[in-house]
């Protein structure tokens, strides 16, 4: 079965970059997020947006790697937002005690009004 | 002749965080199988990905190469897991957990995937063994939970 794989797919919507994953984010993959987050902050992006409405499942490790590009983010006064957590995935950020960590918006698209 | 809602599996991972696929892979064709509910299914495969990577990480220098043992077996609305490794002793229990923060201030990562760990299975016990660590994670199931 490959539905294990993460994907990553990379968009743009006027000034932020859409980031829509989806599968499954653990610790055999979370690293290579993070390298793409850092790459991406890197390279100048001040709006990121993340889409996790295709998301089956997140660990710690994909915490992790979110947590350090918000981080990043910061340090680099740019925006780095969360959309589409539901279901399983709102549980275990609810269970990580992680839901205030970060901005979330409801959808892709109140997300990008929000970011303008 | 095992019924269907009975199933066990035996794998032997390298100490490469890489080789988890190898777990995950298993638990979904089991899932399939026995038509286990995809809430604890996940649930399960959280907890274990935070308990094996640890184990991969910290359980031996990492320019060793070791390997370890995961049984998985599931039966009558239940699954079970037992992990052995060879390397230090250490209780994955005993992991503080995360400081409260004020709220301003972001969690650190640190400690959160443990006390998700045992939010999100129904055991999880650890025990040192003829040199060995063993840890056993249990999680159960019925087929009117959510799906």
């Amino acid at each position: 079965m490959n539905n294990s794989a993460l994907t990553v797919a990379e968009s743009r919507s006027g000034n932020t970059c859409v980031v829509a994953l989806s599968g499954r984010i653990d610790s055999t993959n979370a690293n290579d997020l993070i390298t793409r987050f850092n790459r991406l902050i890197s390279s100048g992006e001040k709006s990121i947006l993340v889409d996790l409405g295709s998301v089956l499942y997140l660990t710690s490790a994909a915490f992790r790697a979110l947590l350090v590009a918000t981080d990043q983010a910061e340090r680099n006064e740019a925006r780095f937002v969360l959309c589409s957590v539901a279901g399983h995935v709102h549980e275990l950020f609810e269970m990580g005690g992680l839901l205030d960590a970060f901005t979330i918006h409801g959808s892709r698209e109140e997300a990008l009004t929000k970011l303008g | 002749m095992p019924s269907p809602q009975q199933k066990s599996v035996h794998l032997s991972l390298r100490n490469d965080v890489a080789e988890l696929t190898l777990v995950t892979g298993a638990l979904n064709r089991i899932g399939e199988e026995i038509d286990i509910p995809a809430k604890a299914l996940i649930q399960l495969q959280v907890a274990l990905d935070e308990v094996l990577s640890n184990i991969v990480k910290y359980a031996w220098p990492p320019t060793e190469a070791h390997v370890f043992q995961v049984q998985i077996s599931v039966r009558a609305g239940g699954m079970e897991v037992v992990i052995l490794d060879d390397g230090v002793p250490f209780d994955p229990r005993m992991q503080s957990p995360p400081k409260p923060v004020a709220p301003d201030v972001r969690p650190r990562p640190g400690g959160v995937g443990i006390h998700m760990v045992k939010q999100l299975v129904d055991s999880f016990e650890y025990t040192r063994i003829n040199g060995r660590n063993q840890v056993i994670l249990t999680k159960q199931y019925s087929k009117q939970q959510w799906p």
